[in-house]
């Protein structure tokens, strides 16, 4: 039955979209992105870690707060994540609802959560603190028991790693039908998105987050499961090679972040900092810690670290000294010291290509092996998928994901490729857009959850009623 | 396009304007009233004002007063035919109708928010089936066709060693799961055989050694269930061709060469840099190669084109060309067609060719076509690739069918033209021609200008006994021909004559002697010295004979030689063996005069030709004609030989 529409009346049409405000959530080990089917970037965009405060009256013994607002120092005060560092899917389910709970219900409809005037925190004089937030998510689990589903009136499509677990899909589908009361739910994996968002159906994804890289082929808009390669390589681990780095350069370099700092004077490259700490009169916890240098290492990275673009690696004869005659990029810590880096930010860069260039690590485990750095990866994905394929995945590399945004990433990527496959067309394909390299899977969700012809593929709440929580596998293959 | 133009469309009022008054009054009105316009880029306009400016209050009036009601849109929920469960009902904007009858159960389907409940009120009430709209996208789901088998099917022509039915019925799951999608079904296949606890207890190695499939196990074992079912359900032979060639693909897939072909691309893949490169560089080798071959080719077809001349009239007689001379009337030929065929390109259609009068002269009527081909072909290489191309291959591939379609019926059957038409169209062959144009008569007057003074009033006269006028009124070519041939014919009667003349004298000086010596002698005379002299007299002629034939080749003529004979035949004893002969030369006669004669002057023939001496035999009778000489030596020999 087809419907007599001008353009005017549908504008979508012209893409094959048609806008069931579905809601997208993608979750991944650093922030958790939610937004409306349709929309080109997050509304919604949250730091996975999230704030647990110790409540020495309260008989739970602890509340969350969620969000960068509130994640301050303050004391008592845990910095945790719920998802798990190695796999980068969900490990703490309570907490991952509570989570997502507040990004779609407050933040996504906040008409929906009209409270009391008594109880809307806006009349109960100073807090103090203003986690809202995280009242907000207390009322919300109160109303999800006794009032409506407060999703009933959207379909909820979920990313996932492309590795993950039945009993982790099938807890999703539970939380969205059970707890959200969603009219339709997907689950989809992230590298499909990912090659959605690149306008593609069968791609190679190489998708460098924060907590790992992975590389998985996607054939016509499916990921071939034996294929998918994993890495801890990543954000983190860079941050890990630069700590490394910092401890081993001359005069160590102190990571201080600003949270540290009561005021700084400026001072001369080079020179040592002078800035006066700021005194707590609590004990903080370590996690805050490492979560505020985690921060600043990751403006460093922004500004600081490059990859050596090749051809040929960067520990080559001569590539060092070309190198340090270029103009290097001075970085300024909170606490006012400040130098210029050269060699250094291509040298913490080098072990995500050749494991024999990484700096040495704190533990064992962070050290890479040769089959995880990132060509590596590929050639064990390309090595596992059938030949007719190679060359087309080959000819439709999208790379996506935070640590991807490194100056040079892609040209290095694109000569290593071309060293391991030469007479091959390589083609990459990397968003220029920073918002779409870092919400690439999140896009391809809104993209593929607003189109008309998605309509067929949701998993009704009729379905999961009658099939229950195992129709997810059989559906979301 | 003025402002006045744009007012008009707009359906604007023309206030400001008016109807266009003059130029400098219009800029310095339209200058006061464009305010919003800074001075410089009014004069930009120069003279013509910058007309996009309206005039600000009234447009806003306009604007508002044309303002229709905001469209209303709605939340409107649709089902999806396509879906397996089509309960589910989602909701998207549209533009609200007039009639609204999803208003109703949105209401109640919002407080309750239970889909289910409301979906079970829709397929139970009357009227929401009709209402609920179906998305306009269920028509792109579409599925594959998985082969279907029953058990007794399988077990009848399924059955495979390497294949349970159940594996089997799991490979179907997964190529309809998968959309025939080989390298995922490939990827997801993990088929744990059902009664694996059972199997492996009485033969565990077997089960448990099972390699995994590959991927052309998989497509091997789902082509041929594919085939089978295709030929169960309608037998090979009653198979319509699409139905056909795709049981014919499926039978002939052969797995072992796709893994030989797999197992080469993995090793294309795994080549070296030095590989790859060395490849690149011998296949651009071969690319250059063939570029050259292909322009070798070209050029070469090009030259073939070139040297396409008139082939057939002139391969049999190249000697014509080998001198200077004959290669200028060569050149002459072929500028005289291209001559007249740019002439033809100029008048169209205009068949110049096809009368005798152009087709003489101007040029070898056969090496026309060839030569206008070679012309264009020409033409067309010159005017390089582009489209040119296109047309060269065009017209020397066309050239031929198309000609007759141009010129009527002449050229490609000219060769086949039968004698008759070949007169009705004038179209005569020539060995060769001279160069130039020229008259016909010159040609008889040449024969009769030749001829001392003496032998041209001899001539006349024969043609006046004739009744032909010397000057011909009509100098068609066969007139002419016959002219020429009368001509030569009477040059060669009149030798002819001489000769006998010559010899009657020379027969009665003997027959003179004779009666004097005879008298001298007083005896009677013999028959045999007769004969001897008229032996004598026949070698002579022989001799003659011989000359005359030397002056008929030049004469060009092909006035018999052994007509020259004859009048020595006609003195000897058996002369009278020649009167048939005699009557045909005369009758031949008779008929060529007939026609000249009736192209001349329309006169009515004279029932006998005046001549009485006239023998003449065509080039045919060369033959018997020298047998009879040798004949006539031999009874003169004789006869020589009894006088002794």
């Amino acid at each position: 039955m087809a419907q007599p529409l001008t353009t005017a009346s549908v504008p979508t049409d012209i893409y094959g979209g048609d806008e069931v405000s579905a809601l997208v959530l993608d979750a991944g080990y650093c922030s958790t992105r939610a937004g409306f089917a349709g929309e080109d970037v997050p509304k919604s965009v949250l730091p996975s870690f999230y704030g647990s405060i110790k409540d020495t009256n309260a008989a739970s013994g602890s509340r969350n707060v969620f969000g960068e607002d509130y994640l301050f120092a303050r004391p008592d005060f845990e910095i945790k994540n719920y998802m798990s560092r190695t796999e980068s899917v969900v490990e703490d389910w309570d907490t991952a609802v509570q989570v997502w709970e507040s990004m779609l219900l407050d933040r996504l409809q906040p008409e929906r959560r009209q409270t009391q005037p008594s109880k809307n925190g806006l009349n109960d004089g100073a807090d103090g603190e203003g986690d809202v937030s995280m009242e907000d998510a207390a009322i919300s689990a109160e109303n999800a028991e006794n009032a409506e589903k407060p999703l009933a009136e959207s379909p909820l499509l979920m990313t996932e790693a492309p590795w993950n677990q039945g009993k982790a899909r099938e807890k999703a589908i539970e939380i969205a039908m059970e707890n959200w009361g969603c009219p339709a739910f997907w689950l989809s994996r992230t590298p499909v998105c990912t090659a959605f968002a690149a306008g593609k159906a069968s791609a190679l994804v190489v998708d460098v987050g924060g907590a790992n890289t992975s590389v998985t082929a996607v054939h016509d808009g499916m990921i071939l499961k034996r294929s998918i390669q994993k890495s801890h390589v990543g954000g983190i681990w860079l941050s890990n090679q630069i700590r490394s780095m910092f401890d081993s350069n001359d005069p160590k370099i102190e990571v201080r972040p600003s949270y540290m700092i009561e005021s700084k004077v400026p001072v001369d490259a080079g020179a040592p900092s002078q800035a006066v700490l700021r005194k707590l009169n609590y004990e903080l916890h370590p996690s805050y810690r490492a979560y505020e240098d985690e921060r600043l290492l990751t403006e460093y990275k922004e500004s600081v670290v490059e990859v050596w673009r090749g051809p040929g690696r960067y520990s080559n004869p001569g590539n060092e000294d070309l190198v340090k005659t270029q103009p290097g990029r001075i970085f300024e810590m909170p606490d006012g010291s400040n130098q210029m880096w050269r060699e250094q930010r291509f040298r913490v860069s080098e072990g995500m290509w050749d494991e024999t260039a990484q700096l040495p690590t704190a533990s064992e485990e962070e050290r890479i092996t040769k089959a995880q750095t990132v060509p590596e990866l590929i050639r064990a994905c390309l090595n596992a998928v059938d030949v007719d394929l190679r060359p087309n995945l080959l000819g439709n590399i999208v790379v996506t994901g935070g640590t991807s945004l490194l100056n040079g990433f892609n040209d290095r990527l694109n000569n290593e490729l071309m060293a391991m496959y030469p007479g091959m067309r390589v083609k990459l394909h990397a968003a220029g857009l920073t918002t779409e390299r870092r919400f690439g899977a999140w896009i391809g969700g809104s993209i593929l959850a607003s189109l008309g012809t998605f309509h067929q593929m949701w998993i009704s709440k009729k379905e999961y009623d009658e099939n229950g929580a195992g129709i997810v596998e059989k559906r979301c293959k | 396009m003025t402002s006045h133009d744009v007012r008009e469309m707009l359906n604007l009022p023309n206030e400001g304007g008016g109807s266009r008054p003059a130029k400098k009054q219009k800029t310095s009105i339209a200058r006061q009233n464009l305010k919003g316009l800074a001075r410089e880029v009014q004069n930009l306009g120069g003279d013509n004002p910058i007309a996009i400016v309206p005039e600000i209050s009234s447009f806003k009036k306009r604007r508002f007063g044309s303002r229709k009601p905001a469209a209303r849109w709605e939340m409107r929920p649709f089902r999806n035919s396509a879906r397996e469960d089509e309960s589910l009902i989602l909701r998207h904007w549209r533009r609200k109708t007039d009639v609204q009858p999803p208003t109703a159960p949105q209401p109640d389907q919002q407080p309750n928010g239970q889909p289910d409940e409301d979906k079970m009120d829709a397929d139970n009430g009357e009227s929401k089936p009709e209402e609920m709209e179906d998305s306009s996208f269920a028509k792109f789901n579409v599925k594959v066709d998985v082969p279907q088998y029953s058990e007794d099917q399988y077990n009848s022509t399924l059955a495979n060693k390497d294949w349970t039915k159940d594996e089997t019925d799991y490979l179907m799951e997964a190529v309809r799961d998968y959309d025939l999608r080989w390298p995922i079904i490939w990827d997801r296949y993990d088929y744990q055989s059902k009664d694996g606890d059972a199997s492996t207890d009485s033969n565990t190695a077997v089960v448990q050694a099972r390699k995994p499939r590959t991927l052309e196990d998989l497509k091997a074992r789902y082509y041929e269930v594919a085939a089978k079912m295709m030929a169960v359900q309608r037998p090979v032979q009653y198979m319509n061709q699409a139905e056909y060639n795709l049981h014919e693909i499926m039978t002939s897939f052969k797995p072992e060469d796709e893994t030989r072909r797999k197992k080469f691309a993995e090793a294309q893949m795994g080549r070296s840099k030095e590989e790859a490169r060395e490849e690149e560089s011998l296949l651009l080798e071969v690319r250059r190669i063939l570029a050259r071959t292909e322009k070798f080719n070209q050029e070469r077809r090009e030259l073939y084109n070139r040297l396409d001349y008139p082939t057939t009239e002139t391969t049999q007689d190249l000697s014509t060309f080998k001198t200077s001379n004959g290669l200028h009337t060569l050149l002459q030929n072929l500028m005289t067609a291209d001559k007249s065929k740019k002439r033809k390109s100029l008048m169209g259609t205009a068949d110049g060719q096809s009368t005798p009068a152009s087709a003489g002269p101007s040029a070898q009527p056969g090496s026309t076509p060839l030569a206008e081909q070679r012309r264009e072909s020409i033409a067309a290489s010159a005017s390089g690739h582009g489209h040119g191309r296109h047309d060269s291959t065009a017209s020397t591939t066309d050239a031929r069918p198309e000609k007759p379609t141009k010129k009527g019926a002449q050229p490609p059957e000219r060769r086949k033209l039968t004698e008759q038409e070949e007169l009705t169209y004038g179209v005569s062959t020539h060995d060769r021609l001279p160069s130039g144009p020229t008259f016909r008569y010159d040609r008889i007057n040449k024969i009769l200008t030749t001829k001392s003074n003496a032998q041209h009033a001899r001539i006349t006269n024969t043609l006046n006994e004739l009744d032909v006028p010397a000057r011909l009124t009509m100098p068609t070519k066969a007139v002419v021909d016959q002219m020429e041939h009368l001509l030569i014919n009477i040059q060669t009667l009149l030798d002819l004559k001489k000769l006998s003349d010559k010899f009657d004298a020379e027969i009665k000086l003997e027959k003179a002697k004779k009666a004097e010596k005879d008298k001298a002698a007083g005896i009677v005379p013999q028959p045999a010295a007769a004969e001897s002299t008229k032996g004598n007299s026949n070698g002579e002629t022989a001799k003659v004979n011989g000359a005359a034939k030397k002056d008929g080749k030049k004469a060009g003529g092909d006035v018999a030689t052994s007509s020259t004979e004859k009048p020595a035949a006609g003195e000897g004893a058996n002369g009278d063996k020649d009167a048939p002969k005699e009557g045909a030369s005369k009758h031949r006669l008779k008929s060529l005069l007939a026609t000249v004669r009736g192209w001349t002057m329309k006169r009515p023939l004279p029932k006998k030709p005046k001549i009485k001496m006239l023998r003449m035999g065509s080039s045919k009778r060369l033959a018997p004609g020298k047998k009879r000489m040798r004949d006539l030596a031999a009874v003169a020999d004789r006869s020589a030989l009894q006088a002794y």
